[in-house]
């Protein structure tokens, strides 16, 4: 990665030492000064004065020719990798078997969008965030969303590679795609897909809009599960092409130290938009997009794989239908019928140990709509209720151990304050739930039940994941 | 599909770029009297401040300039600091 990340800086041949990540400092330092200090004093070699265009060799269009059965187990060959206990490590693949993407298979795929094969994969819209009017969107680096303008060249991280339109399609069809599925892809593909690293980084992706209808996605119950073909599917595009397109390999660069079950067989979703209460507005129109268009929400988050059934169905229903039960006692509203704030019920712990870690609470259609009749008019009312509950004095906050890595040590600036995160008094109260509350989200969808769960915010270190549109890719 | 067909399969990896190379800056003569900048990406609390100090110590008459950050991205330098600066050392680490 070092070296990928020095070529497409544009200096090749930088000097660098590998430091021990383990014991005092002192020792630690003892094992890489002496080569770090030669790295500054010792001459340069012509290879490290070198000054041109380094031009890579032309890429092969066609991979391999052979029937199906070889071509699978080419696509399938693996590579021991040390860090992995070197155990083998799928090149092209998410390790299960691919469609192989024959040049036939390919082209079906194209016929599902407008695009050309050869279009370089680049943004194609200035809107990617609540307020469409002033916040460009982004493509995601490192689990952090950087921000660029329409028609900006996408580079796949860990490599850096760039991608076409067929690339897309290739990929596509390896994770078995229909082609009605491809401007979805083509609309994960300009995120970079990125994988991030050493915490548990869990890639996954939300459609929210018509689409979602279109292709059959299911919104329902299991809408998480197995068994959808879009679903599934167009999740296991963005891991083949975050392996394809970006390079990115478990144990070489790709160092999610656990890793993610969302990872395994890619995550996507949609929104059930018609299980929306009334007044509230899906994805697409709170990321500054119309009704009536289609966009896909790309996260990719340390924070929460998925949690959970804090709370049995029948307690749920005991609560809101006579104030019954565990969960009615700790709101006090016992013999009291509802409709209840059952948002209450979770915060106990929500960040009791993940400051500054926003939330995205997967809800069904039938909690969505309790929240409604208790009061909450829109989605963004319900956030800002829960995020001006997450305030706790700064003096917990500096015990959080993300604190250095949010704060930039301190020296950062506070949002709701304007100062310095260290000059801020120990009582001060700053929010555990994110710098604001649209970091968080909410998202409407699964079965009839009384189920919420809980996954990684849209935001985490600094702005908002971005959407794509889909409709840009159809 | 026919088992004994041949199938021409493309490639799904992504491009590798043409990129401008740029030569590694000039390389100190000696340390004494330089301005070399320490620069912590994504620092390590142990290990850079112990860098830091041993520098220090080793090289009394080095003026060692640190600039620190725990964030993920790079630091910029200024363009007082891209002046002045005669090496920099990039600390990375998460």
């Amino acid at each position: 990665m070092l070296h990928q990340t020095a070529l497409s800086s544009g200096v090749p041949q930088i000097r660098y030492v590998d430091a021990p990540r383990f014991g005092p400092g002192a020792q630690r330092v003892n094992a890489f000064i002496e080569p770090m200090l030669k790295c500054l004093t010792d001459p340069l070699t012509d290879e490290e004065k070198h000054k041109g265009r380094y031009v890579p060799p032309a890429q092969k269009r066609v991979l391999f020719e052979g029937t199906l059965q070889e071509a699978q187990a080419f696509y399938q060959q693996t590579k021991p990798i040390l860090l992995t206990g070197r155990a083998p490590i799928a090149r092209y693949t998410d390790g299960l078997p691919i469609i192989v993407p024959t040049q036939e298979l390919v082209e079906e795929m194209l016929a599902g969008t407008s695009h050309k094969p050869d279009e370089v994969i680049a943004l194609q819209s200035d809107r990617g965030g609540q307020d469409s009017s002033s916040r460009p969107t982004g493509v995601m680096s490192g689990g952090v969303e950087r921000i660029r303008p329409k028609g900006t060249v996408v580079q796949f991280t860990p490599m850096n590679w760039t991608a076409t339109v067929e690339k897309v399609a290739i990929n596509a069809v390896m994770a078995g795609c229909k082609p009605e599925y491809l401007p979805v892809v083509l609309a994960i593909a300009e995120s970079g897909c990125t994988t991030a690293t050493t915490t548990h980084w869990s890639q996954w992706v939300c459609v929210s809009g018509p689409i979602s209808k279109e292709i059959g996605q299911n919104i329902g119950t299991g809408m998480l599960d197995c068994g959808n073909p879009a679903n599934s599917t167009i999740g296991r595009t963005y891991q083949l092409m975050a392996i394809n397109l970006g390079g990115a390999i478990p144990g070489v660069n790709r160092m999610n130290a656990i890793g993610s079950p969302f990872n395994r067989g890619g995550m996507c979703f949609a929104e059930n938009l018609d299980g929306l209460p009334k007044g509230w507005k899906g994805l697409n129109e709170e990321m500054g997009y119309r009704k009536d268009e289609s966009v896909a929400m790309i996260v990719c988050e340390p924070a929460v794989c998925c949690q959970g059934s804090q709370f049995a169905p029948s307690a749920y229903r005991g609560l809101q239908g006579r104030g019954y039960g565990g969960m009615a006692a700790r709101l006090g509203v016992e013999g009291k019928e509802g409709p209840h704030n059952w948002m209450e019920y979770l915060i106990p712990g929500l960040w009791s140990n993940r400051a500054d870690t926003p939330m995205t609470f997967l809800m069904a259609p039938r909690m969505a709509q309790d929240l409604k009749d208790y009061g909450f008019n829109s989605k963004q009312e319900v956030l800002d209720w829960l995020w001006k509950k997450s305030f706790i004095p700064v003096k917990e906050y500096r015990k959080y151990g993300w604190y250095d890595a949010k704060t930039s040590g301190g020296i950062g600036i506070q949002q709701t304050s304007g100062k310095r995160w260290k000059d801020l008094p120990d009582d001060y109260m700053v929010p555990a739930l994110g710098q604001k509350a649209f970091d968080n989200c909410i998202i409407v969808g699964g079965g009839p039940d009384e189920v919420c769960l809980e996954l990684g915010g849209r935001g985490f270190f600094s702005g908002i994941y971005p959407v794509y549109s889909i409709d840009a890719w159809r | 599909m026919p088992r004994d067909r041949v199938y021409k399969c493309l490639n799904p990896t992504g491009i590798q770029e043409p990129v401008d190379v740029e030569p590694l800056a000039p390389r100190l003569d000696r340390l004494d009297g330089k301005n070399i900048l320490i620069s912590a990406q994504e620092a390590d609390p142990v290990i850079m401040p112990a860098l830091v100090e041993r520098l220090k110590s080793d090289f009394p008459k080095v003026n060692w300039r640190v600039k620190d950050s725990h964030e993920t991205s790079s630091i910029s330098m200024t363009p007082e600091e891209m002046e002045t600066t005669d090496a920099v050392i990039q600390g990375v680490a998460w």
